[in-house]
């Protein structure tokens, strides 16, 4: 059998924050590559802090995490060369009289050095992927004019139209109705199949991707589960981490994750 | 016409003020506008004020014998430097409460440090540091000119070369820095430059205009015009026609230059924030039967916010 390097290798990561908090620990697991894979857990389970860790953006206390096989830590150069990233929506500014077609080239030009101008092959691409999420004709508009649906429509475009083997969006679908929903999930699983990348969502709801992913991760500060989502989906499992309230339904061979949780993630 | 050219060109103090006023303008669009892109406005009064404190040192070391060569200047650009490597140290995360609290120490202390030299600084002396205060861009010299003029270029030259940069680090710092940006240093490089260039137009034109010309006008700005671009256009124009009326004015009514310039650049954010009201109840009008389900919830929840608001406040 061939062994190819795994997308994320964790060993015993553990994070904690300046002021206490620890978001993680005990944190051991491997991920294939290339993968379509989606982080779930209740809010403050440390979905945010694993993904911003593996960037090298936050230094664990203890333990390794890789990316590709390049530490997070000593190698973090290495792996933003490989990433697209779409943070949280709440640490993306909305007062800067930015238009949607600077967002969206945003995520080709920081790759470059200054002075990043937009060659064709740039925008190209950057329409390209507002097409894909069906906002092509907003490209001159202001984004902090957008709603909170269409912004994040524009930043999974920013992704989509970079460049680089790992996409990692954090909440893509945090404040968005069903059509923003439905696009930008059918854009990235189209995404993945058409192309040799990888995906790392973390997600509130597994349900309007679990036909997608092939690998679910369930934190609550550690790992509680690890597998495909029908695995993952399993009514013990999922009460351990979101109460008992929380219930699977099967409906035409796929299950569905009932929880009370719901909202937006939030931290300051 | 000819009066006015006639008098410009024989009165070399005029020329100054009004190279001054074109310099300060090109600084208020530089950094005024990306300071209030980052919600750090209060940053220019801080530095204006740290100057102050800076200023009062080098008083107080040339006059105390110390340290002769310390000129009140270096004195005044160390200390808005720190102020700058300090919120930025605060604000390396992106968070922006924390640099408004940085800023409020730091001018808070500055303050303090300039209160407390003045019992070791010759009475006559005090309305010197004072003077960083008010300011007068009719009193310039020579060295003010060059001095400002170099730092309003370094400025310049800095921000039309990392402008994208200065724009990603206030939209997504965080996004930035993942796909390889060194935004820490760009966020570095903005804050120190805009601080430096921010001392210097304290000297020449006092604390308080600066805070009005770096603040006033990109908030109004920012309120209208939809492109940073244009935000900054829009500053420089502003800013620029703030100080050249206030200049003006002074002849005809025998009052500070600074002072018109102050009010005229805060009415301009006051007008900017009524055009802008109107505008968007026109928008509304327009906008009323075609809102998609999106925009509805936004609406709604907006709605929703500000009616919490208002009962916190009664
Ligand atoms: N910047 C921070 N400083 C201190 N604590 C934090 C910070 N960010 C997150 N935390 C804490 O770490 C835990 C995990 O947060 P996070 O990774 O954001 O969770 P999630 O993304 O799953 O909602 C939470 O308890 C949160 O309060
Ligand atoms: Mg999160």
């Amino acid at each position: 059998m061939m062994s190819t390097t795994p997308l994320i290798e964790t060993h015993d990561l553990a994070v904690r924050y300046p002021n206490g908090a620890l978001a993680l620990h005990h944190v051991s697991f491997e991920i294939k590559s290339p993968s379509f894979m989606a982080i779930i857990g209740p809010n403050g389970s440390g979905k945010s802090t694993l993904v911003k860790t593996a960037l090298g953006l936050i230094k664990p206390s203890r333990g390794t995490i890789k990316v590709m096989g390049y530490d997070s830590q000593k190698k973090s150069g290495k792996i933003r060369k490989l990433v697209r990233y779409v943070p949280q929506r709440d640490s993306i500014d909305h007062t800067v009289p930015v238009k949607v077609k600077d967002i969206v080239l945003m995520g080709r030009l920081l790759k470059k050095l200054p002075p990043r101008f937009a060659t064709s092959k740039d925008i190209a691409a950057a329409k390209d992927a507002l097409q894909q999420v069906n906002m092509e004709e907003l490209w001159e508009r202001p984004f902090p004019e957008l709603s909170g649906g269409q912004r994040q429509r524009v930043l999974v475009a920013r992704a989509l139209a970079g460049e680089g083997s790992i996409l990692v969006l954090d909440e893509p679908l945090a404040g968005t109705d069903v059509e923003s929903q439905d696009l930008i999930v059918a854009a990235l699983g189209r995404y993945h199949k058409e192309n040799d990348v990888s995906i790392i969502m973390i997600t509130h709801d597994l349900n309007p991707i679990h036909t997608l992913v092939e690998d679910v991760l369930l934190l609550k500060n550690t790992v509680i589960g690890l597998g495909e989502p029908c695995s993952i989906m399993d009514p013990e499992l999922i009460k351990k981490v979101y109460g008992p309230t929380a219930r699977i339904v099967e409906h035409s061979g796929h299950r569905y994750c009932m929880t009370h949780d719901s909202g937006i993630d939030r931290h300051d | 016409m000819i009066d006015i050219i006639q008098i410009i060109i024989e009165s070399p103090f005029i020329q100054r003020a009004l190279l001054a006023s074109i310099m300060i303008a090109i600084i208020a669009a530089a950094s005024g506008t990306f300071l209030v892109f980052r919600g750090l406005s209060f940053m220019a009064s801080g530095v204006a004020h740290a100057a102050l404190g800076g200023a009062a040192l080098g008083i107080f070391l040339q006059d105390s014998g110390l340290v002769p060569w310390f000129d009140p200047i270096l004195g005044a650009l160390l200390f808005s430097i720190l102020v700058a490597a300090f919120t930025g140290y605060a604000g390396e995360s992106g968070i922006t409460q924390k640099m408004e609290v940085a800023v409020g120490v730091s001018f808070a202390l500055s303050m303090s440090f300039a209160v407390f030299l003045m019992y070791y600084i010759p009475p006559y002396k005090v309305p010197l540091i004072w003077g960083y205060l008010i300011g007068d861009i009719l009193l310039l010299n020579d060295l003010d000119i060059i001095m400002l003029g170099s730092t309003t270029l370094l400025l310049a030259v800095i921000t039309l070369m990392f402008n994208k940069e200065f724009v990603y680090v206030s939209v997504d710092m965080e996004g930035s820095t993942a796909h390889g940006m060194n935004a820490r240093a760009y966020h570095y490089l903005m804050l120190i430059v805009s601080a430096l260039a921010i001392a210097l137009a304290t000297k020449a034109v006092g604390a308080i205009l600066v805070y009005a010309i770096m603040v006033a006008p990109a908030a109004a700005s920012n309120e209208l015009v939809k492109s940073v671009r244009g935000v900054i256009f829009a500053v420089f124009l502003i800013a620029l026609f703030a100080e050249l009326v206030g200049i003006a004015a002074s002849f005809v009514l025998f009052v500070s230059p600074s002072a018109i310039a102050g009010i005229l650049a805060a009415l301009s954010y006051i007008l900017a924030l009524q055009i802008k009201r109107v505008r968007d109840r026109v928008d509304v009008e327009i906008d009323d039967f075609n809102l998609s389900p999106d925009d509805l919830n936004t609406t709604w929840n907006q709605a929703v916010a500000n009616e919490h608001e208002d009962g916190h406040e009664h």
